[in-house]
């Protein structure tokens, strides 16, 4: 078997010809990545749905803290009611007070359909994103997120399970034997 | 089974709402003598001036977790031996055999109910 060695004259030619087929390329991808980087449209994602979806996260929490609270001192005002005339008045009043306070759930079903909206739109860009450029994960992570998962590792911050994942209260109670 | 309803209890839990829940199922118990304390920290200071019948705390909490507050009373000579009952919604079952071996006396999962919360009040104080 024989190797055929290129002449020097010929490597001379071919070279510039390869560099500027790859040079081509790279540019080809340069502006391909700058087609993919402008879908993800992340100057919207930081300055509108983000900020949205906290806003929004926000007033849920206030909304549901507001609305418990209410439906807490209704019950707490019917336990202290006393016994006798107007008894059921009383209570009937606290109860249209705990029906009115559950339409907080109406609205803040609203608002948390628009931020898994937004989520949907992001996961969709960013899944195109990672496809159209090939992207893998650095192996560093930031070490404040490293701090922290190491915190929750430590002290087993699991939060609460999904659902058909959580043990029940029997199953518990027989770990303790 | 008796309890001493006379007897103060400490509830931990970092939500308002959650501890507001708990008093008023406590107050239905007929217990009246309850304090609380929005995490670890605050509860082991609290700990350190009273004399508790039973502590009620909740596991995941800033910046003491109720697990870490159960190693502290455990390793504390003179906290010991207070019950202690973790009610959390952390329920995996690493989390349940680790505060178990970290010495707490029951485990009540969230969202529970009045009759679980009596029921594991019993077990642990009645006499």
């Amino acid at each position: 078997m024989s190797l055929a060695v290129p002449r020097q004259s010929e490597v001379r030619l071919r070279e510039p010809q390869a560099v500027i087929a790859e040079l081509s390329e790279i540019a080809e991808y340069i502006a391909h990545l700058r087609e993919e980087i402008g879908a993800l449209r992340a100057n919207e994602m930081s300055r509108d749905r983000i900020p949205m979806a906290h806003e929004e996260l926000g007033s849920v929490v206030a909304a549901t803290a507001g609305a418990t609270n209410t439906i807490m001192e209704a019950a707490e005002a019917m336990l202290s009611l006393p016994d006798g005339p107007g008894y059921r008045e009383a209570v009937e009043e606290r109860i249209n007070t705990i029906f009115e306070a559950c339409a907080f759930q109406d609205i803040t079903g609203q608002r948390i359909a628009k931020v898994v909206e937004s989520l949907r739109l992001f996961e969709q860009r960013l899944a195109r994103f990672v496809g159209a450029v090939k992207a893998r994960d650095a192996a560093t992570t930031d070490p404040a997120e490293r701090a922290r998962r190491a915190r929750a590792e430590d002290l087993m911050l699991n939060g609460p399970q999904a659902d058909g994942e959580v043990p029940s209260q029997d199953d518990i109670d027989a770990l303790f034997g | 089974m008796a309890l001493d309803l006379s007897m103060p209890i400490l509830v931990v839990d970092d939500y308002q709402t959650m501890v507001r829940i708990i008093r008023n199922l406590l107050k239905q118990l007929g217990f009246e003598e309850v304090d609380d304390a929005s995490d670890g920290t605050e509860a082991l200071a609290r700990l350190k001036d009273r004399k508790y019948g039973l502590v009620i705390s909740d596991w995941n909490m800033e910046p003491m977790t109720g697990y870490e507050l159960l190693r502290h009373v455990r390793a504390d000579e003179n906290l010991r031996t207070t019950p202690f009952i973790m009610v959390t919604a952390e329920s995996k079952t690493e989390n349940v055999i680790a505060a178990k071996k970290a010495g707490v006396n029951n485990y009540i999962v969230k969202p529970f109910n009045a009759a679980t919360l009596k029921s594991k009040i019993e077990a642990v104080c009645g006499s």
